[in-house]
């Protein structure tokens, strides 16, 4: 019988916080009167934030396992990357619940089991950063996965939705299935392992054709999850059909904790120099799968019409560019750097994305879907209209292209230089290529706020919320705010990646 | 006080940003460009106390310096200074904001507030990138000068203005995204030698670089600059760009924004990669000359008013590059000196241009013609104006024109004679075009009855140009002030690359600047005393042509010259 200390639950705070949270909000909601829901956003952030604060004192901490069993190797690590993503999370929750309060409110589909279950994919988000067992990760995986595909069919009325919740039912279902595969092809191949330092140690001496099998089985389970090319096919539509803010948590959380295992499991378990290697090591195969995914994302967002699709196309480029990341920790000597870029680029994409597909949920139509919902149209003149909104948006769109002063420009920034430190030379190129083709439909957006007037039948936009309008103004600000002041989460990010070592 | 001395750059950067927040406070209307306008008064009050804190004399590279950790686990830093020719950039860019947003009264008269706040944040990227001495400081006001600039292009711009602002936009990043790269990959290079890595200018000026690697490296940053300036044959976003911008937007970007580039190779590209520099010298000088030619050719062939100054700006700068690329005292100074006077004569004809804009609502050659007698005055302005833009002696163009060329003549360029000559008739075809516009446009009989009514510069006007054509004559007929604040920089520059090879740089013997004898002879005993005056080298410069000079004279402009300059 494994005995648990009191530092396992100190550093399991931050997930059993927000399980807790999702309990409450289901037992109130039956309890209250149901017109009253307007707390239940607030009640998501608070959960989000008490949670958020839990992992604070992750971030500093020397790492040691937690959930350890005698003779393997522990299921889990409380240590600065995993307290790093637990915050990305919870930020994430945290406003996109505002966002949906709003969101949902004005479409009268106010209900607990939607924040409930915000929370309990966010504490499955929180636990996946902090797993160091292939079992764990694929629980913690599920955790996450299963109630998102609850969400995205939250609002199934209507052709899109309905394609979107199923496409992301089954092709989640698939990849955690090809996930699970490969693990079970490593256990096989290390002779009964499942933890990643004991793989490591399994591994030291080469590996064989099975071991290659696995790996490469684990890693397109991942590349599905984070929506990376060729693997991207659902996330245009599931991100275009999912009700906006659940996109929005989508984008930020799943890709936020998808990358963070990912990374772990590939520096921790298969580091080693014949396995990581550029040539001829998994880190050649992140190096191709970046490129394909930074050329497929930019250059599908082009003909966009659709502000929310070509949004859906923009997190599968910025997945290429995480994924650029992860390609130069191959190198031993970069990892630590790589790590503080994958981790800076998250937030970024946290405050940025998040804020992009909010300004989306604000302006869509109160009726539902509908082939203009989301047409550019609908942000002709809007910097007339809704100056502040125009003003957010255009920031996001900034930060998006990876422009100065934003978090996206020194997300880029670190990323661009892990892979010049790991001399991946023409993947920093094609990066840099990829930003301009993306300059393109990011300027769009602006280009129709500012200089563009609606035509036709006049745009009708839902009134501004108050909640959706404060997630708004905090993502605005973080965007700034990182680009200005790197330093307040840089320094977190490097001290937290210290552990991939290099 | 001695704090706010230190940190005078800064403050000075930095007010016009919070004069932008200030706006976002205030309600539509005049009231914002009337905050507008005060902050860049107050902005160029404070930039003169600059002048009076710079110490021509000192030895220091850079003065005013702060260097504070910006993201110190990056190695990125605060890090700001000018040197003299950056302090006169400052003063040209604080001088000529007020009069441009005073100047936008008239033109802008939709959304005013905003107009505002992105001429203020424009004021201070600009700034900045001139003060910055970090390379991501001064990446981020590099790029942050685009949005701003993109926005006043694309919303108060005219009919075609999307398509130009975007153009514009692009261009510029695709440059300046492969100097990004760049600069990450010398970033990497300074923690090469065991130490910590910095992005810092002194750090990327004291890398040894391979000589291929120089190759890549400088073509990267050059690209970008070569877009900014624009050098041909990467300039074909400008015309679009001016012709669509409003008339305040096509000042600030003909005056200052194109000095980007000139001032990017000035202070990073060549001091970087002096090997590069020399190798794909012949590259630079031969773009520059056929800028000169073929904007030139195509202003003659332009119909539209603001396409033909935008086309006659590829044209000047060209002038600037080849003297910057002379790699001698006169040329480089001559540099110097011609970016100040475009921003000046450009400018202010650009201004000309919206005026005249307002009144007719055109802005093709053959809408007017003869109106010299309905607007008198207007035409003696834009007379004077253009006499400046073509070099005549006693404006400040000829000034910076005489000293490039004979900067390129006496130079250890290879085929520099060749070279300067093809640039003079540039000089030619410049008299050819901007007088024929004139000539067009102000003289004979009034061919439109609608021009006949058309009114005379108001008190307004005269307050906006008023200030340019003053400048013009003063820079004109007096450069010795402007020439010795940049006398030591300008020096400083061409040793730093004759140090690497004085076979190709620095002021050959023969010639008039004498900075290269003095390094080379400090005995002295080669040159009479009184002519190696110090610290300003440029006065004998102005005055020696009589001694030395003749020579040149043949070729450059006119014999009558050399006296005139310097009285």
């Amino acid at each position: 019988m494994p005995q648990y200390s009191s530092t396992d639950f100190l550093a399991l705070a931050p997930v059993l916080i927000l399980v807790l949270g999702g309990l409450v909000l289901l037992m109130l909601e039956v309890f209250q009167d149901s017109s009253k829901r307007g707390y239940q956003a607030w009640f998501t952030t608070a959960v989000a934030g008490l949670a958020g604060l839990a992992a604070l004192p992750l971030l500093g901490s020397d790492p040691h396992p937690i959930l350890a069993v005698e003779g393997k190797a522990a299921f889990a690590v409380a240590d600065g990357f995993g307290g790093f993503i637990a915050l990305i999370v919870c930020l994430g929750l945290g406003l996109s619940a505002l966002a949906a309060g709003g969101f949902l409110q004005a479409r009268d589909a106010d209900r607990g089991e939607f924040y409930a279950l915000a929370m309990f994919s966010a504490a499955g988000m929180a636990l996946l950063g902090l797993s160091t067992d292939l079992l764990l990760i694929f629980i913690a995986i599920e955790i996450m996965s299963i109630p998102i595909y609850a969400l995205a069919a939250y609002m199934r009325k209507g052709a899109k939705p309905a394609e979107a919740a199923f496409k992301y039912f089954i092709l989640g279902a698939f990849s955690t299935a090809i996930y699970i595969y490969g693990a079970a092809l490593i256990f096989g191949a290390t002779g009964g392992k499942t933890g990643l330092s004991d793989i490591a140690i399994a591994v030291q001496s080469g590996g064989s054709l099975l071991l290659f099998a696995g790996l490469a089985l684990v890693a397109v389970g991942f590349l599905f999850k984070v929506g990376a090319a060729p693997f991207h096919m659902w996330a245009p539509d599931v991100y275009e059909g999912s009700p906006t803010p659940v996109t929005a948590f989508m984008a930020v959380g799943v890709k936020a904790a998808g990358f963070a295992a990912m990374v772990r499991v590939f520096v921790v378990g298969f580091g080693g120099e014949h396995l990581a290697n550029l040539e001829t090591g998994w880190g050649n195969l992140f190096a191709i799968v970046a490129l394909i995914t930074m050329v497929v994302g930019n250059l599908l967002a082009v003909p966009q019409r659709s502000v929310k699709r070509m949004l859906a196309y923009s997190a599968i480029a910025h997945a290429g560019y995480l994924l650029l990341g992860v390609a130069a920790a191959g190198a031993p000597e970069v990892r630590a750097a790589a790590g503080e870029g994958i981790l800076f680029y998250l937030a970024a994409y946290t405050f940025t994305g998040f804020g992009a597909f909010a300004v989306v949920s604000a302006l869509e139509r109160l009726d539902g879907e509908g082939p203009m919902s989301w047409d550019l149209d609908r942000f002709a003149g809007l910097g007339k209209k809704r100056p502040a909104l125009a003003i957010a948006m255009t920031l996001f769109m900034v930060s998006l292209a990876g422009i100065p002063p934003t978090a996206g420009f020194i997300g880029k920034l670190y990323i661009f230089r892990a892979a010049i430190d790991a001399k991946l030379y023409t993947l920093a190129i094609a990066g840099i290529l990829t930003s301009v083709i993306s300059l393109y439909y990011y300027l769009r957006v602006v280009v129709y706020m500012y200089m563009r007037e609606s035509e036709g039948t006049a745009v009708v936009l839902p009134e501004p919320r108050m909640n959706a309008a404060v997630a708004l103004a905090i993502a605005a600000v973080g965007t700034l705010g990182l680009g200005l002041l790197p330093s307040i989460l840089g320094d977190a990010a490097q001290l937290s990646a210290m552990i991939l070592g290099g | 006080m001695g704090a706010a001395l230190h940190n005078l750059l800064s403050i000075i950067t930095f007010l016009p940003l919070l004069g932008a927040l200030v706006l976002l406070f205030v309600p539509d209307g005049k009231v914002g460009r009337g905050v507008a306008f005060w902050t860049s008064v107050v902005t160029f009050l404070v930039s003169l106390g600059l002048l009076a804190g710079f110490d021509t004399a000192s030895t220091q590279a850079f003065q005013f310096e702060v260097n504070v950790p910006w993201v110190e686990s990056a190695g990125i830093g605060y890090h700001v200074g000018i040197d003299g020719v950056t302090l006169l950039l400052i003063l040209l860019t604080t001088f000529l904001m007020p009069i441009v947003i005073a100047s936008a009264k008239s033109g802008i008269t939709t959304r005013i507030k905003e107009f505002s706040l992105a001429m203020l944040v424009l004021e201070t990227a600009m700034l900045g990138a001139f003060i910055s001495l970090d390379m991501v400081l001064f990446y981020v006001f590099w790029e942050l000068m685009l949005i701003p600039m993109f926005l006043i292009i694309g919303v108060w711009g005219s009919e075609n203005r999307i398509y130009a602002a975007v153009k514009f936009f692009i261009y510029t990043m695709v440059g300046s995204l492969l100097m990004l790269l760049a600069i990450l990959y010398m970033y990497w290079l300074t923690g090469q030698g065991g130490g910590e890595r910095s992005f810092d200018y002194f750090a990327f000026l004291a890398l040894e670089i391979a000589p291929q690697v120089q190759i890549f490296l400088f073509l990267a940053f050059a690209i970008a600059f070569a877009v900014k300036v624009p050098m041909f044959p990467v300039h074909t976003w400008l015309p679009d760009a001016h012709v669509q911008a409003p008339a305040p937007g096509s000042v600030v970007l003909a005056a200052v924004l194109l000095k980007m580039g000139t001032y990017g190779f000035y202070r990073f590209a060549f001091p970087f990669f002096p090997h590069a520099t020399f190798e794909l010298r012949w590259l630079i000088v031969a773009l520059s000359v056929i800028g000169i030619i073929y904007g030139s050719l195509m202003c003659m062939a332009q119909r539209d008013m603001k396409k033909l100054i935008a086309y006659s700006s590829v044209a000047h700068l060209g002038f600037v590059m080849l003297g910057l690329s002379a790699f001698t005292t006169a040329g480089a100074s001559g540099a110097v000196y011609q970016m100040l006077n475009h921003g000046i004569s450009t400018g202010a004809l650009f201004l000309l241009v919206g005026m005249l804009y307002e009144r007719r609502g055109s802005r093709l050659i053959a809408d007017y013609g003869g109106i010299a007698k309905v607007v008198p005055a207007f035409a003696a302005v834009w007379l004077i104006v253009t006499l400046s833009s073509i070099g005549l002696p006693g404006t400040n163009g000829f000034v910076g024109e005489f000293l490039i060329l004979s900067g390129t003549f006496f130079s250890k360029m290879p085929k520099g004679m060749m070279w300067g000559t093809l640039a003079t008739s540039g000089v030619v075809l410049g008299a050819v075009y901007m007088l024929w516009m004139y000539q067009r446009l102000w003289q004979g009989k009034v061919t439109k009855k609608e021009n006949e009514n058309i009114h005379d510069l108001t008190l307004r006007e005269w307050m906006i140009v008023g200030p340019l054509v003053a400048l013009i004559f003063v820079m004109g007929l007096y450069p010795t002030p402007f020439l010795k604040l940049a006398a030591p920089s300008v020096d400083r520059f061409i040793s730093q690359l004759e140090k690497h090879d004085s076979t190709l740089a620095g002021d050959p013997p023969a010639s008039i600047g004498a900075k290269a004898m003095e390094a080379k002879a400090p005995t002295a005993a080669l040159e009479p005393a009184e002519l190696r005056v110090n610290p300003d080298q440029i006065k004998p410069f102005v005055r020696r042509p009589q001694a030395v000079l003749p020579k040149a004279l043949p070729v450059g402009d006119g014999a009558a010259i050399p006296g005139q300059g310097q009285r």
